[in-house]
Order: structure tokens, then sequence, then C-alpha cells
């Protein structure tokens, strides 16, 4: 139905012509453009910084924990290689032992503690050795329990697998055995002669534990290896004992991989790799399951580095903010200079333009006057007739008319305290202008004229007559843009939060760009002689200003104008 | 040479126009109009004025360009100024740019004519002294010299003339 009237623009951004009707600002204007000018750097200056210091982050993580698995599942497949080749060694020691041509049938004792030595000499793991007879019975044996021999193994797990094997030896899984004592047995078999002939050592499985751990060597990792079912074989015993199951068992289908496993406290990744000669998989995990690598020592100090950064950051916009709010006050403030400046220049500029409007009417009553004079001097010998006296004082009214109509125009100019204040109804003021003052000629001369009425707009408080006044200049101005082109004036109200407006547009000439800086101006006139005083806009203002709002003016040469007026609701 | 005195008047209050041109006829004046600035430029272009009197403010050109173009086009011309404008200090700026006198608005016909009689003989003393050193130049051109010169010298003198 009605149009809304544009929000004031506000300047600096005057670039669509608007003279905003000299508007100064609130404190709350300056502190929100700070903020806005805050937020607006903040988002341009922090953001990306904080996005990139968070990609960088994360994407250091995920790059080093992948390159950290990639190395650790490298450890996991060497370490096992090397134990592979540990355990094929002593499988080599033991054949070596068991095809020995000299190998009586059992042994003799000294012949196994030589067998024992040589072992020995060869490996700290071996603890002892033993032969068994085609029974199953340890014929003959050496080593720390010697109450171990004759002792019947048939039943004995390692000795039934090897026994069902085809391979001829076994590495077996961690065990008590008679001993009571966890260890590992490696045992060869052999038919000689048509017996059934096994030969085994047992190692002690802390020796085993040395020996990984010199493979862990300064590779920061902690080594253990489990069986098939997840029991540790080897393990440190800071972690957990032997024989206990490991929180996690790794897939038996795939040879080398990397996995994570639920620790205690977190998530540690662990590489794995199963083993050749056992079955078995030697594990890893990094003796600090925590990614560090390069942040391990550089994390504080970049976490330290980031935040001066951002804080670095942070005070740059904030000074930045504050500069451009500052400077942007500064320019508010020269503006308001200016316009002072300009205000005094107009009183100026009034009193020469009073000068100025009144001399041109006084210089043509003087030019009729002295005419007349001229005329009956008889010097000149000519006649003034009738007619001429009359035409002489019609001249002589009309400018002394001028004057007049200056003059009142002028005491409305000074006087604008002085108000009558009602309460009145804006339609009925607009109705009282368009209908009562203005109304028949309007349908001559071919104007339209177009009211959208927002008619929830209450009474209030203002002074009639000068608002009529204003509303009057502001038509007749619109009437004067369309230099007799029909055309039309729309007049629309409306109201915004506590303030009401009136628009009034016309679809005239427009006002020039240059034009449009003075048009408030006392005397300012685009209208020729004896048609404009150039007081009706000042004037105008003047009387809105002294009701407490404003009055702004948008337009575009060639299309029209459009004057808006806003006012307080009470 | 001999008659009367040519003035132009420009100003946009037609009224006061058509009296004060009147008043200066009855007193032996040759007076012709201008209601704007353009026109009285365009009128200079086609007859000679000895004297032009402008109003300072009016619509479209005002009479300080007014006064610029004259006195740029027209040698010998010279211009009053006449203000309604309380502060005379646009009109003390017309004479830098070389006007000849200005007067303020209402004034005394008595006043205006004395200023117009003291422009005139400005104007035909300036005249008078620039013909002088032409006729001088021309002497000496043609003294001893070929036809050649003294035609150049005539031209020369033609060329013032305009």
């Amino acid at each position: 139905m009605f149009r809304q009237v544009e929000k004031p623009s506000l300047p600096p951004d005057r670039a669509d012509k608007t003279v905003a009707g000299f508007v100064s600002f609130a404190p709350e204007h300056y502190r929100e453009m700070k903020r806005k000018n805050t937020v607006r750097l903040l988002i341009t200056y922090i953001g990306p910084l904080l996005i990139l210091i968070v990609y960088f982050f994360f994407q250091y993580d995920s790059l080093y924990n992948e390159s950290r698995q990639l190395h650790l599942k490298a450890i996991a497949e060497n370490q096992a290689n090397t134990f592979d080749l540990f355990l094929s060694e002593r499988l080599v020691n033991i054949s070596n032992l068991i095809d020995d041509p000299k190998l009586d049938l059992p042994p003799s004792r000294p012949a196994m503690e030589n067998y024992l030595d040589y072992l020995r000499r060869i490996s700290e793991a071996f603890v002892d050795i033993g032969f068994f007879d085609s029974a199953g019975i340890q014929a003959a044996y050496a080593g720390p329990f010697p109450s171990l021999e004759k002792v019947n193994y048939s039943t004995e797990e390692w000795y039934l697998e090897l026994k069902r094997r085809p391979k001829q030896y076994i590495i077996s899984d961690i065990y008590l055995g008679f001993r009571r004592q966890p260890h590992f047995t490696i045992a060869v078999s052999r038919i000689i002669e048509d017996q059934y002939i096994a030969l085994r050592a047992t190692l002690e499985p802390d020796k085993i534990y040395e020996y990984i751990q010199s493979l862990e060597g300064a590779n920061e990792v902690i080594t253990s290896i489990v069986n098939h079912e997840g029991q540790y074989q080897v393990v440190t015993s800071h972690m957990v004992n032997p024989l206990t199951n490991a929180a996690f068992v790794p897939p038996r289908d795939v040879r080398h991989g990397v996995g994570e496993a639920k620790l205690e406290v977190a998530e540690v990744p662990y590489a794995y790799s199963w083993l050749k000669n056992a079955d078995w998989a030697l594990m890893v995990i990094w003796v600090n399951p925590q990614p560090g690598g390069f942040f391990a020592g550089h994390r504080p100090k970049l976490m330290i580095i980031s935040l001066a950064m951002l804080l670095l950051g942070l005070l740059i916009v904030l000074y930045r903010a504050r500069k451009v709010t500052d400077l942007y006050i500064e320019s508010e403030q020269t503006r308001a200079q200016l316009e002072h400046a300009s205000k005094l220049a107009s009183v100026g500029e009034l009193a020469a333009g009073i000068a100025h409007e009144i001399n041109n009417p006084l210089a043509a009553i003087n030019e009729e006057a002295g005419l007349m004079k001229d005329l009956i001097d008889p010097q000149f010998g000519r006649d003034l007739t009738r007619d001429e006296i009359s035409r002489r004082l019609d001249s002589i009214q009309e400018s002394v008319f001028r004057c007049r109509d200056i003059t009142r125009k002028l005491l409305g100019f000074v006087r604008q305290t002085d108000f009558d204040l009602r309460r009145h109804d804006l339609h009925g003021l607009i109705n009282d202008v368009v209908d009562g003052i203005l109304g028949p000629g309007m349908v001559i001369s071919n104007i339209e004229i177009v009211k959208k009425y927002n008619l929830e707009i209450p009474e209030f408080t203002t002074d009639g007559n000068q608002l009529r006044q204003v509303l009057l200049n502001l038509i007749m101005n619109g009437i004067d843009a369309l230099e007799g082109i029909p055309g039309q004036i729309v007049i629309t109200t409306g109201r915004v939060e506590h303030n009401l407006y009136v628009a009034v547009a016309d679809t005239g000439k427009g006002i020039s760009p240059e034009n449009m800086d003075k048009i408030f101006l006392p005397f300012f006139t685009t209208k020729g002689v004896g048609k404009g005083t150039g007081l009706g806009l000042s004037v105008s203002y003047g009387i809105i200003k002294s009701l407490g709002g404003r009055i702004e003016v948008k337009s575009s040469p060639g299309k029209g104008s459009v004057f808006t007026i806003t006012l307080p609701l009470d | 040479m001999a008659g009367k005195i040519r003035l132009l008047i420009v100003d946009d209050e037609i009224k006061f126009l058509d009296s004060i041109a009147q008043r200066l006829e009855m007193r032996g004046l040759d007076i012709t109009k201008a209601t704007n600035g353009k026109d009285a430029v365009e009128i200079a272009r086609t007859r000679k004025f000895d004297l032009a009197l402008l109003d300072l403010k009016m619509p479209g050109m005002d009479g300080k360009q007014v006064l610029e173009i004259l006195k740029k086009e027209h040698k010998y011309i010279e211009v009053i100024i006449l203000t309604g404008h309380g502060s005379m200090d646009s009109a003390v700026d017309c004479t830098k740019l070389g006007a000849f006198s200005y007067l303020p608005k209402p004034y005394e016909l008595d006043k205006l004519l004395e200023i117009l009689k003291q422009a005139y003989e400005s104007r035909l003393k300036k005249k008078f002294e620039s013909d002088q050193s032409r006729i001088q130049k021309l002497t000496d051109l043609a003294q001893g010299t070929s036809a050649l010169g003294i035609l150049k010298a005539m031209r020369e003198l033609d060329d013032d003339e305009k």
C-alpha cells in the first residue's frame, strides 16, 4: 500500500546526493560503528590466522601420526625379521647337535654337558638340553633341573605337537612345564635307526627379553611378543607378566600391520609382524604413546608463538578499529565544523541576500517614480497619460509586494521558536493543504496529487500552521519542478518506530548535483525573478528542525525529487 | 563616431530595464536592451557599443562573465556594474576585471549619468590615444617604404576598428 521510505543514509557515503538534513550522530552511533569495525577486522584478520593455526596443528598431527605409524610398522617388521633369524639360529644350533654323527643314543651325560656348554656359548638364553627316546622319556639331560631326567614327556603338549607335525622341529609357546617356571622349548626330531628321537633345549624368557630389548635400541619403542591367542610370550615386566593376555590380538591373516590398542590410559597405535618360525607376533608400541615427535619438545613453544601471534593480531585489530573509528569521528567533526562555518557564512549570505532581494525592487520603484517625474518634466516635453500613470503605479505596487513577501518570510525565518503546539492529525494537515489551499488549481494544470496514507499514525503534538506551511512549500516546489508538464505529486506517510514521516515525491526535473548542497540555503533559488524568494526550503528546514525533526531530499535529475520530513511522535 | 552614446543595458528585471531605458533615451542616449547575459554577448557581436551597464546577479550567465567576454572581444568598451547586493565585494572584483565603475541599486539617476559621462570620456580618451599611436605607427611604416608597408599598416588599423 505505501512505500517504505529508505532509512536516511548516513554520511560520508553521500554518494546518492542525499542531503541528510544536517544530522548529527549520537555517541551510540560511534560505539556501534566501532563495534562493527572491530568485528569486521577480527573476522578478516584473526579468522584466517586462527583457521591456519588450527589447520596446521591438525594437519601436522595427522601427517605426523601417519608417518609414525609407518615408522612403527617398519620397526616391527625389522625386529620380527631379526628375531626370526635369532630363532632360526637357535633351531640350527640344536639341529646341528642332533645331526652330529657322533651322537650316541642316548648320549652320555658328559656329552650332554658339552652340548649345553656349546649352546650357552652361542646364546645365554639356553637353559638346559634334553634327549628324548622313542617313548618320550627324557633319557639324557644337562642343566639346572636334573630331577627332570627320566621324566616321561610323551603327553606334554610340545612333544605331541612335534610328533604330529610334518616339520621336524617345534618352537613352543611359553609354558610352565614340570619345572613350574616359564620357559620356551625348541625341539627337533629325527628318526635314526628306526627310532624316533628328539632333542630339545629350553630358553629363558628373560634372556629372550634382553635380546629383544637390545633390538629396541634407541627406537623408543616397547617390543613384546604374543602368540596367536593373544597371550604374552615375551614382554617387559614393567607392563605385564608373560602368560597374561594382551590387550590386543593382531589379526592372523595379515602378516604386517598397524592398529590401535586400548591400553590403560589411551588408544595406542601399535605395529605387528607375524614371525615365520613360531606362531607368534612381534608387536611394538611407542615408549611415549602420546604423539609428540617434532612437537614433543616444541609443542609448548609453538603454542606460545601461536598465542603471541593471535594476541598481536588482536592488538593490531583493536588498534586499527580504534584508528578507523577515530578517523571517522574526526571527519564527522570536521564535517560538523564545516557545516557550522557554512551556517555562519549563510548568515552573511542572508544579509547580502536580503539587501539584494529588496534593493532590486527598490531600484525598480525608483526608476518608475523617476520616469513619471521625467514625463511630467516640461524639459522633455512629454505627456503623462492616465494609463501610463496607472501602469507605473501598478509596477511600483508589485515591487512593494515583492519586498513585503520577503520581509514576511524573513519573519518566519527568524521567529522559529514561537510555536503554537496542539494535537493534530497529520493527514488532516496534509488534506488542508492539498484540498483546501491548492485544490482546484491542480486539475487545471494537469497535476495529479496521489495520497498514500498510513492510517496507523496517531495524533501528535505539533504546530499545525507551521507544518502546513512546510507541506505547502514542498508541494509547491514539486509543482514548480514539473514545469507545466502533466505529472504526479505523491504524498506518502508512514511510521518508523517512534517517528512519523511524510514524503513528497514529484516526477519533475529533479535537482542537479551541484545545487544539492545549496537548496536549504536562504535566498538560493533556481526560479526566475519575482517567482521564488529562495526562502521556502530554508524556512521549512528551520521549522522542521525546531519541531525536533529533520528534512531530507533525494533526487535524480530528470526523474524527480523526494523530500522526506521525519518528525518524532510524542 | 559623432552622435549618441551607444549603451547596452543588461538586466533580468524587465520592468526596471524598460523604465531605465526609457529615461536614458529621453536624455539622448542610444539604448539597446538585453534581458540576459547570453543575449547581451550575442548583440554586442553584431553592433558596436561605447558603454555597457550590467546587472551583476542574473540567471545563467552572470554580470561578471558577461563583463569578461565584452572586455575580451571589444577593445574600447567601458562597462559599469549595477548591483543590488549589499556587499560590494563582487563589484570590487569586477573593477579588477576591467569594469569602469560600479553602482549599488537603488541609485540616483544623476549619479548614474555622471558615471556614464566619465566612462564615455574614458572610452574616448582610450580610443584617441590608441588612434594616435596607430597613426604614428602608420606614419612610421609608410615613411620611405613600399606600398606594401602602407597596406599592411592600414590593415592593422582596420583590425583595430573592429
